[in-house]
Order: structure tokens, then C-alpha cells, then sequence
């Protein structure tokens, strides 16, 4: 079987300046990574790394980056993350870091490395909340809004969904493809998402809630 | 069927494939008439350049040593650790310019052991 075999690469973006969420862009980030590739390993990393090198998925509000390349460059790419030192967006530049949460063969090992990781620190974020009131104010922090946004659209499918990465009721079921219903449009989805993983996201969410 | 049974060996053959430490490339640079001729401190910074370029900051932390130098026929040996070695040819195969203008590694003799290095039969004279 001959077939291209890819790596995801799942990382957090890290930062202590609250207005870097705005300029977390799939192009911005894709660019800052490359940037970092052609310091660390030269032409030839830039061209072994960039074949296939894409941001598969982004959420601005959880800083939450996808990123893919061929499995044989993995390493390289891996080792220039760390490097990666600022991230450039409408003419600012905003110091950030970049984490690996994981590495993956698919999509769908990192989202339920996601789902998992997600529900942790929604529980973690709980325990640091004392009041009701903290709780459903903006935060300034990137996990604030996560579990504001969380809350905000777990709330409707938490009645419907039984838990776990179940196909939402008001879809058809057994249908995989197909775009998401408007209200994720709000969400700030990479435009390279393709519909098929607009589900998966979807899918996501209720499962998280449901912990 | 009986299998005889093998005499013990009274040696021992051991083979090590790309065991060595060290590879040593024995080059010359092909400059055209009237360029400024490298120094030795000039050669490695050409060669570190040379990395840096196609190898990022990883290929120019490469240990590579200039072991010998003659600046009249420009011919170099360096010497470079065993992992590095395609890194290191590579990039000087693709170095094409020297103070502006072009020049050219030429990789005369390339051997794990400094000592293959002295005896070269391209360059012997037959009378």
C-alpha cells in the first residue's frame, strides 16, 4: 500500500498579552512556524517540511493549533516549534510560545486527545472559579473563555446529546458530511476546516460538557 | 540426516558498518582568475555559511574542523563527525558564491580514516 502518511501535531498557543487571541490567525501561525523551520533547519528544512504543511485547525479562544506535515519530517518540525518566539497579525507582534500537546497519525486520534484534554482542564478551570459570578464573566484568560464558551453552547445540547462523540439529534443521522448549523459560524474555525471536521468539532463540544 | 556439528571457530570476524567517529573530505575550491584567495579563518566561515544556509542553525552547529590548508592550490582537508557528513557535502555542492562571486567546492577524497587520504591514485603520475 502506497499511500502519503502524515503527522498531526496538536500545540497550545501560550501567551501572557491577552490581545495575542485576536491576531491567532491559521495564516499568522503558519507563517510564524515556517519562519522558525527555515532558521532551525535551512532550505532543506523549509523544503522537506513544507510539502504538506498546513494549519488544519485553529481556535483562537483556547489557542488551540493543528498543524500537519509529512510522518518523515515530523522531527524537524517538532524541533522548531519550540522556536517559534512571536506571532505577527495586522501589524502587531505579540510574544507567545508555542506547546505540543501530541502527536498524531490522524485527526481523529488528536481531537479525542482534545475531547480529553479539554475536559481536564474544564475541570481544573471549575476547581479555580469560587463564584458563579467569576465563573460566566469574560475572563481574560484564553481557559476563561473556554469554559464561557463551553457553557455558552454545551447549554442547549446538553439536553439533547447523551454523551460522549454522539451525532447531534437535529442532524441527520448517519449522514457524515455536510456543513455545521450557523451558530458555530460564530466560532473562530480555521477557514481551511473542512466540512467534515466542522463536525467532528461539533461533536466535540457536547461531549466535553458532559463530564 | 545428522547435522555434523560446526568446529569451533579460533577467530572471531567482527564487521562494523559506518563505525567510524570521524569522516575526513579532502576538497579544493575553484575560484576564477583575479578573486581574493581565502585564508583558513576565511574557508571555515565559507563553510559554516555554506551550512547555515541549507542547514539552518542545526547544520551550522555541525563540528567541522579545518585540518589542513594550502591557500596556494586552495586545496582543504576537513574533517567532520560521521552523522554530518551528507549535511557537510551537501552544502558545499550547493555553495556557489564567494565574496560575490562564483566559486565551486570540488570533493577530491572522502574517507572515514585521515591516513586513505595520503595516497591518491587520480593524481598519480604515470611515466
Amino acid at each position: 500500500m502506497v499511500r502519503f502518511k502524515n503527522r498531526y501535531v496538536l500545540c497550545e498557543v501560550l501567551s501572557e498579552d491577552p490581545r495575542c487571541r485576536q491576531c491567532i490567525e491559521d495564516r499568522a501561525v503558519g507563517l510564524a512556524v515556517r519562519d522558525a523551520i527555515a532558521r532551525a533547519h535551512g532550505d532543506y528544512g523549509l523544503g522537506c517540511c513544507c510539502v504538506s504543511f498546513t494549519v488544519k485547525y485553529l481556535n483562537a479562544y483556547t489557542g488551540t493549533v493543528l498543524l500537519r506535515c509529512r510522518k518523515d519530517f515530523q522531527r524537524l518540525l517538532s524541533s522548531a516549534l519550540p522556536l517559534v518566539r512571536h506571532l505577527e497579525g495586522r501589524g502587531q507582534r505579540f510574544p507567545c510560545a508555542l506547546r505540543t500537546l501530541h502527536v498524531g497519525g490522524t485527526i481523529r486520534t488528536c481531537q479525542k486527545f482534545l475531547i480529553q484534554y479539554n475536559r481536564r482542564q474544564l475541570l481544573l478551570l471549575l476547581q479555580n472559579c469560587t463564584n458563579e459570578g467569576e465563573f460566566l464573566q469574560p475572563c481574560s484568560s484564553a481557559r476563561g473563555a473556554a469554559a464561557q464558551l463551553l457553557l455558552s453552547f454545551g447549554r442547549g445540547e446538553a439536553q439533547c446529546a447523551a454523551g460522549g462523540a454522539e451525532l447531534l439529534p437535529h442532524r441527520r443521522a448517519g449522514t457524515e458530511r455536510g456543513g455545521g448549523g450557523g451558530r458555530w459560524h460564530r466560532d473562530r474555525l480555521s477557514s481551511t476546516c473542512s466540512p467534515v471536521f466542522r463536525i467532528c468539532i461539533i461533536k466535540m463540544i457536547p461531549s466535553i460538557v458532559l463530564c | 540426516m545428522e547435522r555434523t556439528e560446526l568446529p569451533a571457530a579460533a577467530y572471531e570476524r567482527r564487521v562494523l558498518v559506518s563505525a567510524a567517529q570521524h569522516y575526513y573530505l579532502r576538497v579544493r575550491l575553484e575560484l576564477p582568475d583575479g578573486a581574493a584567495r581565502p585564508g583558513a579563518p576565511q574557508l571555515k566561515q565559507l563553510v559554516v555559511a555554506a551550512l547555515r544556509e541549507l542547514h539552518g542553525e542545526v547544520g551550522a552547529a555541525l563540528p567541522v574542523d579545518v585540518l589542513a590548508y594550502e591557500e596556494k592550490t586552495l586545496c582543504a582537508i576537513l574533517r567532520v563527525i560521521s552523522s554530518g557528513l551528507v549535511k557537510l557535502w551537501s552544502a558545499l555542492t550547493l555553495q556557489g558564491f564567494y565574496q560575490n562571486r562564483r566559486c565551486a567546492f570540488r570533493v577530491l577524497q572522502t574517507s572515514p580514516f585521515l591516513l586513505a587520504l595520503a595516497g591518491n591514485s587520480r593524481e598519480l603520475a604515470l611515466d
